[in-house]
């Protein structure tokens, strides 16, 4: 068991479509480790996704919040909170719903404690006014690993052998509303009924940003790649999580798809009836997550896209939106 | 026989942003106010019920049973109705004034829904639905083996239950109903979304509060630490939701009224966010397992002066100041605390979040909590 430590800035920044706009946004920045007088640089420094937290089953985990401020908006006040959606048997303190606990106010910080029960593929964001910070885009990736990596070493998503895998990635799915966006940085309300997208965004970046490589210094603000390399006959492992409003249908055409776990639980009966099963598509609500292994077919290029085609645009123009690609390299 | 008497009415429902919206629901008097969702029904498994409606709204209305078998009205099977070769109602309905009966025998246990299946787009968003139980033949909520939701020896014992009924209000459809005026149903787009017919924070209040005459039910769920906690959603709108309980996965253990087993073997499963389809039920049990954050074992980091913090929403927080269950922190002045005996609250919600605003304004909509207290009488959480 170790100690785990972080800091997350909570703020605010921009982003950019490969159409040439850009996006005022909120969300969360890593200063782990940065020193305090420092911390201040990361105001208006925001990252969509936010930082990916990986713990083991048995961690005990401090996840200090740092309310930064908002930059953008000055007069704007907002608290922010932590919530590990999906965590089971949370206590309130810690659940990061402020109507139950506690929020964290501007230049204030708050430490969280975690002690990850179960492995899978979870989520995290901000629970204060939910519905804007969640689409303005302070929301990230939680993985808990299980203890069967350790035992074994190797890589496993659940404590089962037949979850064993050579490579992972995760597919965040979001949707961007440009207009509430706009009208939050020009101190304006939006009608959170006439929300509709024409932005559709695989790990914080549309097509054809999403093929280039982690941390690319024309994003710097999107430091996740959706690009995924494997050699042929290797297990993938992808971890789809849904933190947009809608639903979404992802394919990979040529590669089928074994469903492993669902919502961090792995696809066991009560009586450890194998429940997993195959898909071509993942069909997949807001705020799930779904895993599947799939085995590297023979070198080439396959397409990830949303079956939902018109999310295969970017502002209305194709191709954009939720594609990636899967390139297979020969087995070495 | 059991019989059940409905009279479909009129009536106006509150949102909480000031709204007041006309509706048409059932009531189970003929002089009370309609209601939405309509009563609940209670029957089991095995045992024949008629149901008589009455209709006092100026339009046919029927009633629709979706999963039971063996519909009959005055002695003959339930048929789609036609006038001049067109379909007008997918079963026999009341005309304005009249009474009609349906008799059937519920033939298995577990949640389904009651909605009118005459004009269906306009009147079951309009509120003309309910929520039905079947007990398994063997219930007995005495004992606590008997004591499930589909009957002994299927793993489906409960503490506690609740019924979580969803649905969305269009208010132009409501207005033009009100008006007598036409209403074109492309342009479907609702503005608010209720659990059990309350938007939150109307949600977590008691049931039968006197300022919502038309809207009867609460939908806080209550329960102490480990308690199996059956919780019944069934989507009585025309949109689907994707509810996310905080604390725990819940269990599924049955879909549409059917257990989730394929002989012996065990089909149910876990999640954190169930999304339940237009015209679905699913039923589920939520435990809350406690994790030991007593007095006795500190919580492992310091809570900080919370005059420092943000506490609870402006004006009121269900949290009670101390980290532990069962215990009363301070709260900072100027705060003021609904929480009762330091009992822990998880939000329960819609993830598509512009379904937790009243016409786009958060805090609203289709969100409630789970309580957990550290005790409870055994009175709460009985459906009735």
């Amino acid at each position: 068991m170790a100690v785990v430590k972080k800091r997350l800035g909570a703020t605010d920044g921009f982003i950019r479509m490969p159409d040439g706009t850009s996006h005022y946004i909120f969300g969360f920045v890593d200063i782990t480790g940065v020193p305090e007088e420092a911390v201040f640089m990361y105001r208006g420094k925001a990252n969509l996704l936010a930082p990916l937290l990986e713990v083991y089953e048995g961690d005990e985990i401090y996840l200090t919040l740092t309310n930064l401020g908002l930059p953008g908006r000055p007069d704007l006040d907002d608290t922010h909170t932590i919530h590990w959606h999906g965590f089971p048997n949370q206590i309130p303190l810690w659940d990061g719903v402020p109507e139950a606990s506690l929020s964290v106010p501007v230049g204030r910080d708050f430490t969280y404690y975690y002690e990850p029960l179960a492995p899978g593929t979870y989520m995290y964001h901000c629970h204060f006014e939910p519905v804007e910070h969640i689409q303005m885009g302070m929301v990230g990736p939680l993985v808990v690993r299980p203890q069967l990596e350790k035992e074994q070493q190797r890589k496993f998503a659940y404590n089962d052998i037949s979850t064993q895998f050579d490579r992972e990635a995760i597919v965040f799915l979001t949707e961007l509303d440009a207009r509430p966006h706009y009208l939050v940085a020009n101190v304006q309300g939006f009608d959170w009924t006439e929300y509709a997208p024409r932005y559709w965004l695989l790990n914080g970046r549309s097509y054809p940003d999403t093929i280039k490589p982690a941390d690319d210094p024309s994003l710097p603000y999107q430091p996740y790649s959706s690009l995924i390399h494997a050699y042929a006959g290797e297990r993938v492992l992808l971890r789809f999580v849904n933190l947009g409003y809608e639903q979404h249908s992802i394919q990979i055409l040529g590669i089928p798809l074994h469903i492993i776990g669902q919502d961090a639980q792995l696809l066991r009966g009560y009586y450890d009836e194998d429940l997993s099963y195959h898909k071509s598509t993942v069909y997949i609500g807001a705020g799930q997550t779904t895993d599947a292994i799939f085995r590297a077919p023979r070198a080439g290029k396959y397409p990830l896209y949303n079956r939902d085609l018109h999310k295969n645009t970017v502002a209305g123009k194709f191709f954009g939106g939720m594609v990636t690609e899967v390139t297979v390299l020969p087995a070495p | 026989m059991q019989v059940i008497n409905l009279w479909a009415k009129d009536g106006y429902l509150s949102t909480p942003d000031g709204n007041s919206i006309y509706f048409w629901g059932f009531s189970s008097t003929a002089d009370g106010p309609s209601q939405i969702p309509g009563p609940h029904l209670i029957m089991r498994q095995g045992e024949p019920v008629t149901i008589n409606l009455t209709n006092t709204l100026p339009e046919p209305v029927s009633l629709l049973f979706p999963g039971q078998p063996g519909i009959t009205s005055a002695g003959q099977p339930v048929q789609p109705q036609y006038i001049d070769n067109k379909l007008v109602s997918f079963t026999n309905y009341a005309r304005p004034g009249e009474t009609i009966s349906y008799t059937f025998t519920p033939a298995r246990p577990g949640t389904f829904l009651y909605e009118s299946g005459t004009n269906p787009p306009r009147q079951v968003p309009m509120g003309l639905y309910g929520g039905i139980v079947v007990r398994p033949a063997d219930y007995n909520p005495a004992v606590r083996r008997y004591k499930t939701a589909y009957g002994a020896e299927t793993g489906t014992e409960f503490d506690r239950e609740y019924l979580l009924i969803t649905g969305e209000i269009k208010p132009e459809l409501h207005r033009a109903v009100e008006q007598g005026k036409p209403y074109s149903f492309k342009n479907y787009k609702p503005r608010y979304w209720m659990l059990n017919g309350r938007c939150a924070p109307d949600t977590m209040l008691m049931d039968n509060v006197v300022y919502l005459p038309h809207q009867p039910y609460g939908a806080m769920i209550m329960a102490q630490p480990g308690e199996r906690v059956l919780i019944r959603y069934i989507g009585a709108g025309i949109a689907h939701h994707p509810l996310h309980p905080h604390g725990n996965h819940t269990r599924v253990i049955g879909l549409d009224g059917y257990l989730l087993r394929n002989g012996s073997t065990d089909l149910s499963y876990k999640r954190f966010t169930v999304l339940v389809g237009a015209g679905q039920t699913y039923d589920q049990i939520y435990q809350w397992e406690g994790l030991g954050y007593t007095p006795d074992n500190p919580i492992p980091t310091i809570l900080p002066n919370l005059r420092n913090m943000g506490i609870g929403e402006p004006g009121w927080t269900l949290w009670s100041g101390s980290p532990y269950l069962g215990v009363k922190g301070d709260v900072p002045k100027g705060v003021t605390s609904f929480n009762e005996m330091g009992e822990y609250y998880f939000m329960l919600h819609s993830h598509e979040e512009p379904q937790i605003t009243n016409w786009g304004e958060f805090p609203g909509g289709m969100m409630t909590m789970i309580a957990i207290y550290p005790s409870l009488s055994p009175t709460v959480g009985e459906l009735k």
